[in-house]
């Protein structure tokens, strides 16, 4: 009997990928972002109302991903961006083979952001990496405040936490400080906005975070580039 | 709930391994999962069972560490050597 030490992660094979991925964004200045939430946190009308409020001449592409159906994409559409739906006919997540394959033949080097709409879906996302550079977690106040308790994985490992359907607040019992308080207690550093894709409220706020995350990743190729010039 | 995919990236990492050990056959699989890597170590052995069962690779025993992190790696793998 011998013993052979592994010693890799058991999904390295998703992460030689992603980090493929990751390298072709980056030298194309490309920030790709992946949205993470329950099914019915409003992650595509969020997406909706962004596409929608992207300043004329943004160079943006969805890849939306869901069991089954082309809805999403057909939803996304509409605002004139190159959009393609993954269905991943019955896995619960998206991993980043099935990203990389519905990325050929799209010029990614001309894309400025790439979003990434996941399978709704608080667990199984959360182990794959896609490339991204940012996890953004959807969360909508129908929902308990208590979910970065109950999925502190997804809460931990996202930057960003979207407070979606604020609107609603006057007729669910959700509490949005104690979901603020639950969110930092799995971690402390991670940004909240809180938003409604019905009336607008925080996409002022939202947009501002987008853009000064794109204008970053493009500036760091500027500044290789002018390393290498 | 991707358990089973799981189980399927471990039997692939465990037949490339063995690959390169001829003569050997393996008899047990170590991996680490973290509290926060969202699996389920139950789920991961019944889908591992699952699945193995009808693979080249059976009879191959799952062992499960259980850590605090979001931890999902493979650890050892113990070889036999196969008697002709």
């Amino acid at each position: 009997m011998i013993e052979v030490p592994i010693e890799r992660k058991v999904l390295s094979e998703n992460q030689r990928v992603a980090e493929e991925l990751r390298a072709s964004l980056k030298s194309s200045g490309t920030l790709s972002l992946n949205f993470i939430g329950s099914p019915g946190a409003g992650k595509t009308a969020f997406l909706e109302r962004t596409l929608q409020s992207l300043k004329p001449g943004t160079r943006a592409a969805v890849l939306t991903g869901d069991l089954q159906t082309e809805n999403d994409a057909q939803r996304l559409a509409r605002y004139g961006y190159p959009v393609r739906q993954i269905t991943t006919v019955g896995a619960c997540h998206l991993d980043a083979r099935m990203v990389e394959k519905h990325l050929e033949g799209w010029d990614a080097a001309a894309l400025d952001l790439l979003f990434i709409e996941n399978v709704g879906n608080l667990v199984c996302p959360t182990s794959y990496d896609l490339g991204e550079d940012a996890k953004i977690v959807v969360l909508s106040v129908c929902e308990g405040e208590d979910k970065p308790l109950k999925y502190p994985g997804i809460f931990r490992k996202a930057e960003l936490m979207i407070l979606n359907k604020i609107d609603l607040l006057p007729y669910v019992p959700f509490k949005p400080e104690l979901a603020r308080e639950y969110a930092r207690r799995v971690h402390p550093e991670i940004e909240i906005i809180e938003t409604s894709s019905i009336t607008g409220f925080g996409f002022g706020h939202w947009l501002e975070w987008l853009a000064a995350r794109a204008v970053r990743k493009h500036s760091a190729v500027k500044e290789t580039e002018h390393a290498f010039a | 709930m991707h358990e089973m995919g799981i189980a399927g990236s471990i039997l692939e990492a465990v037949g490339k391994e063995l690959a390169r050990y001829p003569g050997y056959r393996a008899a047990k699989i170590c991996v680490r999962v973290g509290e926060l890597a969202g699996v389920d170590s139950e789920s991961l052995r019944f889908c591992f069972d699952a699945i193995v069962k009808d693979s080249p690779l059976a009879p191959l025993e799952l062992g499960i560490e259980r850590l605090d992190g979001d931890e999902l790696d493979l650890g050892s793998l113990e070889l036999e050597e196969m008697t002709a």
